[in-house]
This record gives structure tokens, C-alpha cells and sequence, in this order.
């Protein structure tokens, strides 16, 4: 009986020594390097990540913004937002194995099913100004969550957070 | 002559019975209507234990409708409980128009069932309109309740009441947890038949009462299902690219109308309830959803922002003529239609508060019955008397209630403290 303990404590220390130095030789918040792995931020593989372009879309200031906004019960999009479709048209059209999906929202003004449909206009108001630059529909899912995700409690301008369009993909 | 239901009752005893009369509801549409005012006394005998009163219950069911005031019978010195030796000019003289008696005992020591003889009685004709007996279980004491209002209601309106019918709605908790549940149609005996992680809209009741189709997130996406009531099982309806959604059954429960986007606008189908079937409705660059099945069979009434703003409009699905239906106000959505296709509630945005407006499809006559400012979800009655709704309590939490067609009486359903929301009723069974 004290002989099994004593096994269980023995094979408790050795699991303990095993993982201290497992620490000691990779700390945590040593940076990665990308030439000693061919995994990356998104779990694909290099040839992959080639592919699809994923330094650019990580890295380009506009690529790294995905929400159009719109006014109240409104879809069309507003000047303002033109850079940043053409950032996305440009980056969709250079890699064609890239895969967007935008998702409709609204505020929680009004009925969930219309905010639904509304919410699907601004995503599709997103699809066809990318189409509009070139962009392939095959390339492209458009989807609406309405007023689901919604603040429910928002007041005035707060709600217009709400009235958005966001920018997806896939491999995201 | 007794029947005997063993589904909810053991047996009801029609003992006596009079003409039945009859309110015609088209015409009190405008709220001018008086209450018809009546006493329910204390029914004599045994009580539910704990919870509310048989006269409480039939009372609380007739207040609902707003086309009765039930009087407070407090003061009553020795409160009849049959139709034995009535003192009229007593009810008289408290103004009461009708007054419903009733007693409850053991059926016998054996079966430890229940036994409610109740009568209606017209205090101003002097006559016992109807007499009847309910037996059984003692579970059932609510149930029974709500039968006598039913038939008060159906004596005195010459309508069905609705007050044995069920509920369905969704409850939302901490934006984490989503269920799908069932209840009274006064938020008693509550049951989730549904529990996601994801939203759950649009629940509709079929006619026949044996399924709830409803649109959930947790694919990911909207998508709907359809789910049978005794079974437990669902099948996927719908799960077509794009977003699935706004499902409405045909009169017959054999068709669903439904709204698809594939990779553009929202478009309604019809689809076969087994899914098979599907055909498009309509095609149009504007938002096209929220169909709502007339009882006709042939019109289906729907949302749509082809004119700018959204409005009803109706199609014509035979010759698919499509028509306007609302004109007054600038933004309406959700509508719904009464069993006799006489009636249409919508939800419509009144300089910024979104309010309950019914309409009467013969006159085009519009009454704003509910004050918001954010109130939705409007569906009526199968009675086609009263509307469930949503409504914001101190403009926080989403909360259902009932409204009378003639905007006299707004009543929460309470089932409890979490977000409750996009409910739907039931059919009326036997």
C-alpha cells in the first residue's frame, strides 16, 4: 500500500519535471518563427497561405477594416466606405481562392424578420459594390443575423453600431 | 347528455342550456363597445390549493377581451352557488348584467377527481342561461376554469373563447441561452421544446396544432425547422444558401410560405411541409418577407419596401396579383390576419414608436391598440379577438401581453423575468 503511494508521488514528480522543462525551453511570449513552422495564424499551410494572400489581409490597413456602416433603415453605402470596399475588391481579385462572407446586421428597431431582410440588403448592397469592381459572385456569401446580435437597450445614435454590414472570410 | 374527452377531462354534463347570444365583433372595432359587466362569485366548496380561484381565473380570463368588466363580488352577503333562489334585484342594484355560480366537490371518495357545476345566469331576463358539470383530475382545476369561461365567452359573444388554448414564445437568457417554449395561452404551465445557445425567431403554430416551425442561428445562419409537438422531433425545412426564414403555414398545415435569399434580397417561396415542392412567389429588387397565409387559402399578405417604406401588401398566389393593403402611416411590417380573414393587425412605426394597428380589411377602418414605444410581434388569437404581442417593460426588458382587439384592455402574461419574445397561439381544440 505505502510502496503504490509512493510510485504515484514518484510518477507525479517525474509528470511535473516534464512540464517545468518544457517551459523553460519555449517561455510563452517568445515570438514565433515562421521559417521553423509551416503553421501560421490561421492554422493553414504555407502553399495555402500563399493562396489566399493572408500577410496582406493581416497586414493592409484597410483589409483590417471590415464593417460598413449604414443609416437607419437604409442599405445604401455611404462614400465614406468606397477605400475600404476597393482594398477588398482588389485583395478578392488577386487571390481567387479567397472566400468572402458578409453578414447583415440591424438595430433592434422594428420587426426581427425585416431586420433580417434588412440586414441581407446591406450585405448584398456589399456584394453588388464589389461586383460592381470585378469581383467574382462565386467569391462571395451573403448573410444576415438582423437584429439578433443587436444591443437591445441602445438609444439613438448608439444604435447605429448596429446598422452594419461586416466583412468575413473564410479561412478567418 | 355527457361527453366524455379523457384527453383533458373526464367528463363534461350539459345539464341546461338557453339560445346562445351573439356580439357582433366587426362592430365594437373602434373601442366604443361597453363592457358587459358580470359577477363571478366565489365558486362554494373545495379550492385550488395555493394557487388562484376558479372565479378568479374565469375572471381574469373574461377581462382580457375587453368586452367584460367582472364585477367585485366582496361585498355579496351569502353568494349563491347555484341558480337556486337568485336574488335579482341584489345583482341589480350592483349593475351586474350576468352572474356565474358554480360549486366544486369530490366526485366520489374512490376516484379523487373533481366535480364543477356552474351556471350563467341573466340577471335582466331573470333565466339561467346555461348549466353545465365538469369532471376531472384535480390537476386539471385550471383547465376546468378556463372551460366555464370559454363557454361563457361562447354564450355571450357567439365566439369561440380561447382560454384552453396554448402558447408559444421565445425566452432569452443573458444573450447565452435560447428556448422555444409552450404554455396556457396566461403563461401557465410553461415547457421549453427547444433549448439552443443561438436565436430562435419567427415560431408559427400550425392550424391542426401539431407543429411549431421556427427559424434558428445554429447553423450559423437562419434556417428552419419544423417540429412536432408530441413527437419531440424535428426535420430541417429549409436550409437553402443564403438565409432561411419567416415560415407561415397554409390554412390546411400542408404548405409553408417562406423567405429565401440565396446571395440576394429576401424572396418568398412556398414550400411543401415535407419540403418538397419549394416555388418562387415573386421576384422584386425590394425586401419581400413576413408572409402571412390568409384563411382563404389564395391570398398571402406580406411585407415589402417597394414603395420606399415598408407596407402590407397581399398576393394573389392563383393569379399572382399583387395588391397594397395599408395606407395610413409611413412604415408598417408584420402583419397578421384573423381566422375569418376579416381582420389584419400590423406593427406600425408612429412618428418614432413602433405601436400594434388593426385594420378592417372590409372597411379599411385603422385603430392604433397599443401605445408602445417598442412593441412587436403582433400574431391574434385564433378567435381573432385579442392579439399577443411584445412590448419593452420600463423600456428594458421584452416582455409578451395581450391586447382586446378594441384596444380596451392591455394585460402582461407573466412567465417569469428573462427576455421573452416572438411568440405565437395556438389553434383552439376540442
Amino acid at each position: 500500500m505505502e510502496e503504490l503511494q509512493l510510485k504515484k508521488s514518484l510518477l507525479l514528480l517525474s509528470l511535473v519535471a516534464t512540464l517545468g522543462a518544457g517551459c523553460s525551453s519555449t517561455p510563452l511570449d517568445a515570438p514565433a518563427d515562421p521559417s521553423a513552422s509551416n503553421s501560421n495564424y490561421y492554422g493553414v499551410d504555407a502553399a495555402t497561405a500563399e493562396a489566399l494572400g493572408l500577410e496582406e489581409l493581416r497586414g493592409n490597413q484597410l483589409l483590417s477594416q471590415r464593417s460598413v456602416f449604414f443609416d437607419f433603415n437604409k442599405y445604401d453605402i455611404k462614400p465614406e466606405f468606397q477605400d475600404l470596399i476597393g482594398a477588398h475588391a482588389q485583395y478578392l481579385n488577386n487571390h481567387e481562392a479567397a472566400r468572402m462572407i458578409i453578414k447583415g446586421n440591424a438595430d433592434y428597431r422594428g420587426s426581427h424578420e425585416y431586420n433580417l431582410s434588412l440586414g441581407q440588403k446591406r450585405s448584398v448592397a456589399v456584394k453588388d459594390a464589389l461586383n460592381a469592381l470585378g469581383v467574382d459572385d462565386a467569391q462571395i456569401e451573403t448573410i444576415s443575423y438582423g437584429e439578433e446580435y443587436a444591443n437591445q437597450e441602445c438609444q439613438a445614435d448608439a444604435c447605429g453600431q448596429d446598422r452594419r454590414a461586416d466583412i468575413t472570410y473564410e479561412v478567418e | 347528455m355527457i361527453y366524455r374527452i379523457y384527453s383533458l377531462f373526464v367528463g363534461i354534463l350539459l345539464l341546461f342550456s338557453t339560445s346562445i347570444y351573439s356580439l357582433e365583433v366587426i362592430e365594437i372595432l373602434g373601442g366604443k363597445a361597453s363592457e358587459i359587466p358580470i359577477a363571478i362569485v366565489p365558486f362554494e366548496g373545495l379550492n385550488n390549493t395555493g394557487g388562484q380561484k376558479a372565479h378568479q381565473i374565469i375572471s381574469s380570463d373574461l377581462n382580457r377581451t375587453g368586452l367584460f368588466r367582472p364585477l367585485n363580488t366582496s361585498g355579496i352577503s351569502n353568494p349563491p352557488s347555484s341558480d337556486i333562489n337568485i336574488n335579482y334585484t341584489k345583482w341589480s342594484a350592483i349593475d351586474a348584467q350576468f352572474i356565474v355560480v358554480g360549486r366544486v366537490e369530490s366526485e366520489n371518495s374512490f376516484s379523487g377527481n373533481i366535480k364543477i357545476t356552474w351556471s350563467l345566469i341573466d340577471i335582466f331576463k331573470e333565466k339561467t342561461v346555461v348549466t353545465m358539470r365538469y369532471i376531472g383530475k384535480k390537476s386539471q382545476y385550471r383547465a376546468i376554469a378556463h372551460k366555464v369561461s370559454d363557454n361563457v365567452y361562447e354564450h355571450l359573444t357567439g365566439s369561440k373563447g380561447v382560454f384552453h388554448t396554448k402558447i408559444a414564445y421565445v425566452k432569452k437568457v443573458n444573450n447565452k441561452k435560447y428556448s422555444l417554449n409552450v404554455a396556457d395561452f396566461d403563461g401557465y404551465n410553461s415547457r421549453p421544446i427547444l433549448n439552443t445557445t443561438q436565436p430562435i425567431i419567427s415560431p408559427r403554430w400550425s392550424p391542426d396544432g401539431e407543429k411549431i416551425a421556427y427559424v434558428s442561428f445554429e447553423k450559423k445562419k437562419p434556417v428552419i425547422y419544423i417540429q412536432n409537438l408530441k413527437t419531440g422531433k424535428r426535420t430541417l425545412l429549409a436550409n437553402f444558401k443564403g438565409n432561411n426564414s419567416a415560415p407561415a403555414w397554409s390554412p390546411d398545415s400542408r404548405k409553408l410560405a417562406i423567405v429565401l435569399t440565396y446571395n440576394q434580397n429576401s424572396q418568398i417561396y412556398t414550400i411543401n411541409a415535407d419540403g418538397t415542392g419549394i416555388k418562387q412567389l415573386m421576384r422584386s429588387n425590394a425586401i419581400n418577407t413576413e408572409p402571412s397565409w390568409a384563411p382563404n387559402g389564395e391570398d398571402i399578405y406580406f411585407s415589402s419596401n417597394r414603395g420606399g417604406n415598408p407596407q402590407i401588401y397581399k398576393i394573389n398566389i392563383n393569379d399572382d396579383e399583387i395588391s397594397r393593403v395599408t395606407y395610413e402611416g409611413k412604415y408598417n411590417l408584420s402583419p397578421s390576419i384573423s381566422y375569418d380573414g376579416k381582420l389584419l393587425i400590423f406593427l406600425t412605426n408612429d412618428q418614432g414608436k413602433f405601436k400594434v394597428a388593426i385594420q378592417n380589411l372590409i372597411s379599411n377602418q385603422v385603430l392604433k391598440i397599443s401605445e408602445g414605444p417598442a412593441d412587436e410581434s403582433p400574431i391574434f388569437a385564433p378567435n381573432g379577438h385579442l392579439v399577443l404581442f411584445t412590448y419593452k417593460d420600463y423600456g428594458k426588458t421584452t416582455k409578451i401581453g395581450t391586447v382586446s382587439i378594441n384596444g380596451l384592455k392591455r394585460l402582461p402574461i407573466n412567465v417569469g423575468s428573462s427576455i421573452i419574445q416572438e411568440p405565437t397561439w395556438g389553434p383552439i381544440t376540442n
